[in-house]
């Protein structure tokens, strides 16, 4: 019998609110709920590899990727680059997969963040097996985590 | 007082210095590099009394960091700054030579315990 460790929806929840309370949202918190996210927009994405194999990846609009780079540098929003940007979702990303990497069992290596605007799809041997859509001043913000598909036992 | 600050994220560098002064340990001089190369040259240079690194980092990790400075003879204290607090990753800093590791997301009350025991009282 294949064993496929994922990570819970709730867990998922609980790392993302813990980042974003602590550097993002002490006045204005990510909420759960689903705003439809519009095409194009930045994704931030972190691979796992090792005793547990997964993708994990933000996506966000232009404008709240440009408010989590402003609030994180402290800085007018217009003062912030596409390399602030990157820097910002890759650290963003970093800290969103290293704690859920470290809820799951086993050794692994967390890779550099990939940060690009647009989507970055995981490849075809990873399926989608969690995603949280949440809201962050009015703007959607999804996190998605991809794993190996379970090897049919049959 | 020097604090040496290593992280390829300068978004990163720079909450790690606000958090410094948020946690009372705002008033030592700091030094920042991008990876764990320059971090082996700026604590030549340098000659920190603290270096807080990033462990995952482009040209050589925070861990290679501390083991080559270790294994040069460094004994300034070496404490990471990290995503991954796992138990397994805690042990690894430890048996490497740290003397702490602060997981990511952090806060000043957790900065202020782990440099309290390392640099003593706020300056």
């Amino acid at each position: 019998m294949t064993v496929t460790l994922e990570p819970s929806l709730g867990d998922v929840h609980a790392v993302v609110e813990e980042v974003w309370s602590s550097f993002l949202g002490a006045e204005e918190p990510i909420l759960p709920l689903a705003t439809p996210m519009p095409p194009g927009g930045w994704s931030a994405a972190i691979t796992v590899t090792g005793g547990w194999d997964a993708q994990i990846t933000v996506n966000l609009t232009d404008a709240a990727a440009q408010a989590v780079t402003s609030t994180m540098l402290m800085c007018p929003p217009e003062q912030c680059s596409d390399e602030d940007l990157r820097d910002a979702l890759g650290e963003l990303v970093n800290m969103v997969g290293g704690n859920v990497k470290s809820l799951m069992a086993g050794s692994a290596v967390l890779s550099l963040p990939l940060v690009g605007h647009g989507d970055i799809s995981p490849g075809s041997h990873l399926v989608e097996v969690c995603r949280l859509e949440l809201t962050w001043r009015g703007e959607p913000v999804v996190v998605t985590v991809h794993l190996p598909p379970a090897a049919d036992p049959s | 007082m020097k604090i040496l600050v290593v992280d390829d994220s300068r978004v990163m560098r720079q909450i790690v210095i606000r958090t410094l002064r948020q946690s009372g340990h705002g008033g030592h001089d700091v030094v920042e590099a991008e990876n764990g190369r320059e971090g082996l040259e700026a604590v030549q240079r340098e000659a920190p009394d603290l270096v807080l690194s990033d462990w995952n980092m482009p040209e050589m990790s925070g861990i290679d960091f501390l083991t080559a400075l270790r294994a040069s003879g460094g004994t300034v204290p070496f404490g990471f700054v990290t995503s991954e607090g796992s138990p397994a990753m805690r042990a690894q800093a430890e048996a490497a030579g740290a003397a702490f590791l602060i997981a990511k997301p952090f806060t000043p009350e957790s900065f202020d315990e782990a440099l309290g025991a390392v640099l003593g009282a706020h300056p």
